[in-house]
């Protein structure tokens, strides 16, 4: 196949798909049906789940329902501030109340959103061992002065969580391969697929990388039983890199 | 007198006790040292620092960004106000991705002799499950007494889950920390209170918090109090008394 029909079978391939969105846009959907009724539950209206922020531990709204979603989307979370912050980065869930009494706090958020911020729960979201964002409920339905959370809630908040933590791994996943979608799709756009493509190549890491799979993909085509051996030496090395890795103390004194 | 043991005897009055010359490790956040509750309390402030696989400790400013260390801090020097209290900070700026600084700090403590030290943390990455194991056997052979704050979410947290070389703590309705109970069949083993408890926060305020979280200090004061007296106590000989002591709180109730 020529160069030419290769941008042209990418660009039909991208054309028929409506990248932007096409993937996240049904799971943040659900996420956000799923916040509703976890709001619903703990007798909140404000709800959030909070996600971290590109390759940083800064965090940023994923969704949010209630009166000031719009605004909070626009808002990030410094790395290990705020109830969030701390909530991400320990893995500890916790309930706050009269968050309001103190406005140091919650200031920089609720400046941005208009807000008044008054009790708080938020429970960590957890997937395969990793924490990957938060489940926070802010304040209560009706009117001030709002009654804290409760250790009921607290645990109907746990389950939700579990529920939640699978749709948001998804969404990020489903992000990942969106921005893919999008990269190939601009470099089409340009007629730059190849060159595009041949940098991914000729990075020094990558074509090392491609080499390893095509070793492993030519020796597992041989057979059940070379495709055996061949994971269970990889196995073992990973094994071994594991533990020439693991350093005999935490502590560099 | 009060006989728990065939050498442990508690005296009538241990209650009225204040902690002093017992040194508590606050492994969280950090501690506020500024806060009028814990003004002249606080011993050492250091913070976790991490270059590749290694982590050191330097000295703090004792501040604390997120508020938690403080509240645990608070909770400890109410019932036991002249223990000698030190921060180790594993969570914030300086110490992304927590699980090494959490596992280096629990080893400072450790290595420093801490007698007791208080983990409102946990982790639920099962690569930390066996250095953690090997850590919290040292700190019993060592004689340091490790309390920890159990998760009330569906998948276990270590350390609480471990039921042999530490003190797992959940929270309870309960709201005076010497009505403190416990529970049988089950990793977590004690009760106490962890529901809307009144503590000091960051920045000079005060929060009601509701978790696991601030129960754990509260066992952690009471063990304060009883190693003033007997600062020989071994982990099994105050996990023994905290027993006997419990035993007889749900036969009061």
């Amino acid at each position: 196949m020529d160069s030419t029909n290769l941008d042209e079978k990418f660009r039909s391939v991208i054309e028929t798909v409506d990248v932007a969105n096409a993937l996240t846009a049904p799971l943040t959907r659900s996420i956000e049906n799923l916040l509703r009724l976890a709001a619903a539950e703990v007798n909140s209206d404000e709800g959030s789940v909070i996600v971290r922020d590109g390759a940083g531990n800064d965090l940023r709204f994923l969704v949010a329902v209630g009166e000031v979603a719009a605004k909070l989307r626009e808002v990030r979370i410094p790395q290990g501030k705020g109830i969030a912050g701390f909530v991400f980065s320990s893995g500890q869930p916790m309930a706050v109340a009269d968050v309001g009494q103190d406005a140091n706090f919650y200031a920089e958020i609720d400046q941005q959103t208009g807000y008044s911020t008054q009790t708080v729960l938020a429970t960590p979201l957890r997937f395969d061992g990793e924490i990957i964002g938060v489940l926070e409920f802010v304040n209560r339905i009706g009117e001030p002065p709002y009654a804290p959370f409760t250790p009921d809630e607290m645990d109907k908040a746990a389950l939700f969580a579990e529920a939640i933590s699978s749709l948001v791994d998804a969404h990020e996943s489903a992000a990942l391969l969106e921005s893919l979608c999008a990269k190939i799709a601009e470099n089409c756009e340009k007629t730059d697929l190849r060159k595009w493509l041949a940098t991914v190549r000729t990075a020094p890491s990558h074509r090392e990388l491609l080499e390893i799979a095509l070793l492993v993909r030519e020796l597992s085509q041989t057979g059940d039983a070379e495709r055996k051996v061949c994971r269970e030496v990889l196995e073992s090395f990973v094994r071994y890199a594991e533990l020439k890795t693991k350093p005999e103390s935490f502590l560099s004194f | 007198m009060t006989l728990l043991g065939e050498n442990l005897i508690l005296s009538e009055d241990w209650k009225t006790r204040t902690g002093r010359g017992v040194s508590v490790a606050v492994i969280d956040s950090g501690v506020d040292i500024m806060h009028p509750d814990l003004s002249g309390k606080l011993r050492e402030s250091v913070e976790a620092v991490t270059e590749g696989n290694k982590v050191s400790f330097v000295a703090a400013d004792g501040t604390d960004a997120a508020g938690h260390g403080t509240a645990c801090a608070g909770i400890i020097a109410r019932i036991a106000p002249d223990a000698d209290l030190y921060s180790i900070k594993v969570l914030g700026a300086n110490a992304a991705g927590a699980g090494m600084p959490f596992l280096a700090g629990l080893e400072y403590a450790i290595k420093r002799r801490f007698k007791v030290v208080n983990l409102s943390l946990g982790t639920t990455k099962p690569q930390y499950v066996a250095p953690l194991r090997d850590l919290l056997d040292r700190a019993y052979t060592a004689g340091c007494i490790v309390v920890a704050a159990a998760n009330n979410l569906p998948q276990p947290s270590f350390p609480s889950v471990f039921s042999s070389s530490l003190i797992s703590v959940v929270k309870g309705e309960m709201q005076n920390p010497f009505e403190f109970s416990f529970r049988y069949g089950d990793v977590i083993e004690l009760v106490a209170p962890g529901i809307n408890v009144h503590t000091a926060w960051t920045g000079g305020g005060y929060r009601q918090l509701t978790g696991n979280s601030f129960a754990c200090p509260q066992i952690v004061g009471i063990i304060a109090l009883l190693l003033e007296d007997n600062p020989n106590l071994t982990p099994f000989q105050v996990k023994s008394a905290l027993y006997a002591i419990a035993q007889q709180n749900l036969a009061v109730a």
